[in-house]
């Protein structure tokens, strides 16, 4: 098995436990951080991974992952205080 | 020049620099009449004054866009105009059109001109910018396609760059979204709504293609920085323009009766519209920097320069301040708009036609570039109307937060006249940089008839 | 290219924070309208975007090693997911215009259709490009030493799935 599927594979898994605990019904800040955690997981595959950006010199990559954790992070922060 | 036929142009951009100087002299009008409200009261009233100056502004814009075209399309294309004498019978019927237009603003009452032009068969007129008679409405279309035709031939035929391509496109879209002028619903909110198809998506969308293309002709022959580098930029550009400018139409549709998710969508895409136009000005700064050459055009390099910074400030910056729909509910059409306006159409679509004016007039007379002397004056002529330019919009813009402070956001709000006798004061300020302004024309147009040494190349 | 991946992220970027915020202030209307969406269909697009995203992985890797047809074979099944995923949005969508829902309904729904429909504009502008892209590998236009056409529609490919992977639990998950 490539390195590759192994990625798709967690990132499928990822995706099937985000569904999952939302069809339990759970809300709130519960299933807040962890949903959160899982996705930044995912960006941060999709990113250092499928787009190679990790080893890559210059700021693209800091740019893309980044950009991922502020939009992560002001979600987290708008959910966590409403 | 490489191609006989390439002087067309010259007409074209002498009648754009006449039609500039009557633009400036009936702002100057309207700019007092601003603090002196009978001034020439009855011969030509504000409402009369105010059209001529906004329609001088684009038939003149539209000159310079149409010269340029003939200009670089045929370089760029490695091949002579397919017809240069269609190009110069065009001219003649936009110039006659566009004069007699004008005249018929001033003599005749507004109403009897539009009775006599047919305006019941197809009513068109009575809307702001789009004022035109019928006839004229129809003349521009002929006089563009007729264009469109010329170029698009001498393309077909010749080499495809990036530069005639995005030129092409810009103009075939500048044809198309006028032809929503001649649309006109009973329904004010559906007028409005295609009124804006005219409007912004020329100065916001397909009129960015046109600017980008000439910026990038002039840079690639004062820098002799590579085409495939400048080529690369103009892309970006031009893709960033349109993903922002187009769905950015919706920052007109907060307040007039179309649906509110515009408030989301035209606040978003809108402030991202400055990104192009940085984009321009990094691009015209950092091909300068890499120049492989010293072109001696001083002037006309001093040009595409102060079109990026300048474009930047006026379209950018000064459009994003009042972009966001919860800003905009206050500032929506005060001097704010008005401090916008003047900015943005002189550092974007001014400059950059004089910026072509400037690189291209010496080539059509028979040099590379004018004499030292005539330059001096020239980048005088420049600073001059640049800061002008810079005064009266900051002017205007203290006028709109006063009007917006004293008629909007106070606890009780002033009437607008009363509004606009507290901020007198600028529009006097105003004026007095719309005389300097116009002193930095003048210079302008006196720098082509300085004679001198010609410079050389080094 | 990747001024234009960065300029497509910060226009999804704002309009997440621009959801978030505006959730903030209408919590209880976004919890309500977000129970009516398919939350099945949106996950199993989430699953179609990723698989979309590997098979172009594989495409990359298939070039390196100078096999131009495996490569384009690849990015057509990458296509073929984006195409389904198509299908599906199209579907959800025609169900919630069928209950009379649009985007003047209430703010929920204007930024889950709008922005849906934007993302879907970027799903049909990506498999444009690994079409083209397809086509050229097909014809044998990339070799191993030569392969930054099939690097950069890649890299957009990607970038159309990662904003689908913040979209996904932002707008069908988090309440």
């Amino acid at each position: 098995m490539t390195t590759a599927t192994f990625q798709w594979l967690t990132l499928v898994t990822l995706t099937a436990l985000t569904f999952s605990v939302a069809e339990t019904g759970l809300s709130g800040s519960s299933i807040l951080i962890p949903v959160l955690l899982a996705t930044l997981l995912k960006g941060r595959l999709v990113i250092d991974r499928f787009m190679a950006l990790q080893g890559v010199s210059g700021p693209w990559r800091w740019v893309v992952l980044g950009w991922l954790l502020l939009v992560l992070g002001l979600i987290a922060y708008t959910f966590l205080y409403s | 020049m490489k191609y006989e036929s390439q002087a067309v142009a010259k007409p074209y951009f002498i009648a754009a620099i006449g039609l500039f100087l009557g633009q400036i002299l009936f702002g100057l009008i309207m700019g007092l009449q601003y603090v002196v409200g009978d001034f020439l009261f009855p011969a030509i009233p504000f409402n009369v004054a105010r059209m001529v100056h906004t329609n001088l502004l684009i038939v003149w814009l539209l000159f310079g866009f149409m010269g340029a075209a003939y200009y670089l399309i045929p370089e760029e294309s490695e091949r002579d105009l397919f017809s240069p004498k269609l190009a110069l019978a065009m001219f003649w019927i936009f110039l006659v059109a566009g004069a007699a237009t004008i005249l018929g603003y001033l003599f005749v009452p507004y109403a009897t001109l539009a009775e006599m032009t047919g305006n019941d068969l197809l009513a068109t007129m009575g809307r702001e910018f789009l004022e035109q008679p019928l006839p004229t409405k129809v003349g521009i279309v002929i006089v563009a396609l007729a264009m469109l035709f010329n170029l698009s031939m001498t393309v077909l035929k010749g080499r495809k760059t990036a530069i005639n391509l995005v030129m092409l496109v810009g103009l075939w879209g500048l044809a198309i979204f006028f032809l929503f002028s001649f649309y006109n619903p009973g329904n004010l909110v559906k007028d409005k709504f295609y009124w804006w198809w005219v409007v912004h998506l020329w100065v916001e969308g397909v009129w960015e293609l046109i600017m980008g293309a000439m910026l990038a002709f002039v840079l690639i022959k004062v820098t002799g920085v590579d085409r495939e580098v400048i080529e690369k930029w103009l892309y970006v550009i031009i893709a960033m323009a349109l993903i922002t400018g187009l769905i950015g139409t919706g920052h007109h549709y907060y307040w007039i009766g179309t649906p509110e998710y515009w408030q989301w969508w035209g606040s978003v895409f809108s402030a991202l519209e400055p990104i192009p136009f940085f984009m321009m000005t990094v691009f015209a700064f950092n091909m300068v920097n890499r120049r492989k050459r010293e072109h001696p055009n001083k002037a006309a390099v001093l040009w595409a320069l102060g079109t990026g910074v300048m474009a930047f400030l006026g379209a950018g910056v000064w459009g994003f301040l009042h972009t966001l729909a919860p800003v905009n509910y206050y500032t929506h059409g005060t001097q704010i708009t008005a401090a916008h306006g003047h900015m943005a159409f002189y550092g974007a679509y001014v400059m950059v036609v004089i910026t072509m004016i400037s690189y291209t007039m010496p080539l059509m007379r028979g040099r590379e570039a004018n004499s030292p002397v005539a330059q001096v004056v020239e980048m005088w002529s420049f600073w001059l109307m640049t800061i002008a330019m810079v005064f009266i919009t900051l002017f205007l813009t203290a006028a709109g937060i006063l009007q917006v402070w004293l008629q909007r956001v106070s606890t009780e709000p002033m009437p607008f006249m009363a509004a606009q006798d507290q901020v007198a004061l600028f529009y006097w300020m105003r004026e007095v940089a719309g005389l300097i302004f116009l002193v930095g024309l003048l210079l302008y147009i006196v720098s082509f008839f300085i004679k001198g040494k010609a410079a050389t190349a080094t | 290219m990747w001024f234009f991946i960065l300029a497509e992220l910060l226009v999804f970027g704002v309009f997440f924070l621009a959801y978030a915020f505006a959730r903030m202030r209408n919590v209880e209307l976004f919890n309500a309208s977000q129970l009516e969406l398919d939350r099945i269909s949106g996950a199993i697009n989430t699953i179609l975007l990723i698989s979309g995203s590997y098979f172009v992985v594989r495409a990359v890797d298939q070039i390196r090693h100078d096999r131009s047809r495996a490569c384009a074979h690849w990015l057509i099944a990458a296509m073929a997911c984006g195409g389904t995923f198509l299908i599906l949005k199209l579907v959800e969508f025609g169900a919630k215009f069928e209950a009379g829902i649009n985007m003047s309904t209430n703010t929920f729904f204007m930024f889950y259709l709008g922005l849906g429909f934007f993302h879907f504009m970027h799903v049909i502008l990506g498999m444009v490009i690994l079409g083209a892209v397809a086509l050229k590998a097909w014809k044998g236009g990339y070799s191993a030493s030569n392969y930054g056409g099939v690097e950069t529609g890649a890299a957009y490919w990607h970038m159309v799935d990662l904003v689908w992977i913040v979209l996904f639990p932002l707008i069908y998950i988090l309440n």
